[in-house]
């Protein structure tokens, strides 16, 4: 016992941090899955539907969304289906990741008082959730391409460079929600909100293309914008999007989420107190 | 040997929210209107301490007076508003609030996985573990049920379990030792023994004095946020219990009427009786094993003492005390019920403790009695008896000393 712990000691004054890197590394690791996996087994273990729940929800939204945009006003958007779907499973991952991000403090306060706990963990594991439930619709997406008559080709591997840019614009976004969310309250409802207009101000449920030329400028300046589009380039279209905006939004996303963790970071302190 | 932690000026307020108005309504203008304000609160102030590596330090105080809250910025939970708190280590392992982060639908092995994963374990360290926490926990098949199964003890028992095998260089310990049954505060006592035997540095937050008495090598008293003893847990304990007094005089009725004892002598609130009376002693009596009440014995023999009591409303776990002080004023022995395995979990209305001695080998002199109740936590005593009652010893006058232990002389010619 002793004899190992002067070895740690050694190990740590010489600098071979090679062990510690693994090991922060490997329990990063373990700890989201394991938070992961939990949310998991309690949110489903005695619902009827269990992950079903992943689905169902997009689902009905694209059949109101059919009837709305079909049927009532009439309006043509080529591989509808397909189309809004992609914007729905997209969206959603965004968007609950965040609602539930608002919350990841206020509502684990038994997690975050526990000493060694790290609070930075709760924001990724949100994201990382709701990144989960996007895999598990994916299937019944590409069953949506394939009815629309969408040739699925081998581009669709570059999907993962898709997933990086918005893990990281969504869990920038998530650190400044849950800081916010424990200093005020009022961030939940501030947030509903602005995720509901956020909704109507992406290409969901239309072309961005239909657009007005003079309110492109400001239209642009959501970063959901030019997701969706790459989205649909490389799954509706089949080519892979252009790598220059997709390089630049992961750069501002690092930026930002450089920022808000500092904030996050600087302000856990407090959560315990505010709780 | 280096120091494990040390701790310099703390301090840690919190904002205690006010919706008292401004006085003066010009008051109220400079505060830019009737808006709640806010009153620091210093929870803890100018706490300055240091732990040697491998000793333990135990932390008392009354309810509210800082001591969570100073555990808690020791494992680094909130940060402090003055001074500083250094560790020598960063794996510190901390018995707080066991079994709360258990999930009902969760069996216990996920249970135990995830517990261990969220202080600071990889799954693959939980694994290598994981027969020894289960054995440790003593919870059989029932490992693979969901914990909302669990009895509450059981529940305890696999925290525990999985809190001991992280193997920390700091622990850190709160409460949780007054808590559960005998056997099993029994068998965390000796685990934390064989920590510190290991070396590990241990900080303990406890009511009960016994864990800081037999554990401690050190002990802090806190009251109001500060330090107001530090050293040895001896003279620490008797610091505490010297403040007792004050709480209980504080909480005594003024208008209790007198009453006289069995010995005679008169019992008059705040002056040899003291306490909240929620909980009186009703009646002593001083009797010999057979039964009958005496007021003299000889050193040597056996001696009861019947507690007649009347709890006025339910109290949970009150502890009895009774005390022998010589006349000259040497206590010869001190008892109490907390630990003796008597079941006062919920104590109502009249009832009756009985005391019981062999052999009293005291040596000769007038003894008095001091009859108390205290409340669960020590904080204060529900009734208390000073030298009301009394008896005496007889012994031969060719004696002295303060006991009398059996002996006797012989002689033999070689």
């Amino acid at each position: 016992m002793v004899a190992r712990k002067e070895k740690s000691v050694l190990e740590q004054r010489k600098g071979i941090g090679n062990w510690f890197a693994k090991r922060t590394l490997e329990y990063a690791w373990d700890l989201v899955c394991e938070l992961v996996v939990r949310d998991f087994k309690t949110k489903y273990k005695r619902s009827l539907l269990g992950v079903a729940w992943a689905l169902l929800v997009p689902l009905s939204m694209l059949f109101v969304f059919q009837f709305v945009f079909k049927v009532v006003m009439n309006v043509e958007t080529p591989r509808f289906n397909s189309f809004v779907f992609t914007g729905l499973l997209v969206y959603s991952w965004f968007s609950t990741s965040l609602v539930q991000s608002a919350s990841a403090i206020t509502g684990n306060a038994n997690l975050i008082v526990r000493p060694g706990f790290p609070v930075g963990a709760l924001p990724i594991v949100m994201v990382t959730i709701n990144l989960i439930n996007f895999l598990i619709a994916l299937p019944v997406l590409l069953l949506f391409l394939v009815l629309d008559d969408i040739a699925l080709n081998d581009t669709i591997v570059f999907l993962p460079v898709l997933l990086l840019p918005q893990f990281l614009l969504t869990l920038s976004l998530a650190y400044l929600v849950a800081t916010m969310n424990v200093l005020f309250r009022d961030t939940t409802h501030l947030l509903g909100m602005v995720l509901s207009l956020l909704m109507f101000l992406s290409p969901i449920f239309y072309e961005a293309r239909r657009v007005p030329e003079e309110y492109l400028l400001f239209y642009n300046l959501n970063p959901l914008v030019h997701l969706l589009e790459a989205y649909r380039l490389l799954l509706l279209g089949g080519t892979i999007p252009d790598l220059g905006p997709l390089s630049v939004l992961v750069g501002l996303s690092m930026g930002l989420l450089a920022l808000t963790y500092k904030l996050f970071s600087r302000m856990s302190h407090r959560f315990i107190e505010e709780l | 040997m280096h120091d494990a932690i040390i701790v310099e000026h703390l301090g840690k307020k919190f904002r205690r929210y006010q919706t008292t108005q401004a006085n003066t309504f010009k008051g109220a203008l400079a505060d830019r209107g009737w808006r709640k304000r806010e009153e620091p609160f210093w929870a803890l102030r100018n706490v300055t301490f240091r732990i040697a590596a491998g000793k333990a330090l135990g932390i008392i105080g009354r309810n509210g007076m800082g001591k969570s809250t100073l555990l808690r910025l020791l494992g680094g939970v909130g940060k402090p508003d003055e001074g500083k708190i250094e560790l020598s280590s960063s794996r510190i392992g901390a018995l707080l609030d066991l079994g709360f982060g258990f999930h009902p639908d969760m069996t216990g092995r996920e249970s135990v996985f995830f517990t261990g994963v969220i202080s600071g374990q990889t799954r693959q360290e939980v694994g290598r573990q994981f027969e020894s926490i289960v054995e440790f926990a003593d919870i059989g098949e029932f490992i693979d049920a969901p914990t909302r199964t669990y009895s509450s003890g059981m529940k305890m028992r696999l925290a525990f379990a999985v809190a001991v095998h992280i193997d920390p260089d700091i622990l850190l310990i709160d409460e949780i030792l007054s808590v559960g049954d005998n056997t099993f505060t029994g068998k965390c006592l000796e685990r934390i023994h064989r920590f510190k035997a290991q070396g590990v540095t241990i900080v303990i937050v406890s009511h009960s004095m016994d864990p800081i008495l037999y554990l401690c090598d050190e002990a802090i008293l806190l009251d109001k946020g500060h330090v107001v003893a530090h050293g040895d847990p001896n003279s620490v304990v008797e610091q505490y219990a010297a403040m007792e007094p004050k709480e209980t005089r504080r909480r005594t009725p003024v208008a209790a009427a007198g009453t006289i004892t069995s010995s005679g002598i008169e019992l008059q609130p705040n002056i040899n009786r003291f306490g909240t009376f929620e909980m009186e002693v009703r009646s002593v009596r001083v009797l010999d094993r057979q039964g009958n009440p005496i007021n003299e014995i000889q050193s040597g023999d056996g001696l009861r003492f019947e507690i007649g009591y009347e709890a006025h409303q339910q109290i949970d776990s009150p502890i009895f005390c009774v005390i022998i002080t010589h006349e000259n004023g040497t206590v010869y022995h001190c008892t109490r019920t907390a630990g003796a395995g008597l079941d006062l979990s919920k104590v109502e209305g009249r009832g009756q403790i009985t005391l019981e001695y062999d052999r009293l080998e005291f040596a000769q002199g007038l003894y008095y009695l001091d009859v108390s109740i205290y409340e669960k936590g020590w904080g204060y005593k529900y009734d208390f008896h000073v030298h009301a009652y009394s008896f005496r010893i007889h012994a031969s006058s060719e004696e002295l000393g303060i006991i009398r232990p059996p002996h006797r002389w012989a002689m033999s010619n070689s």
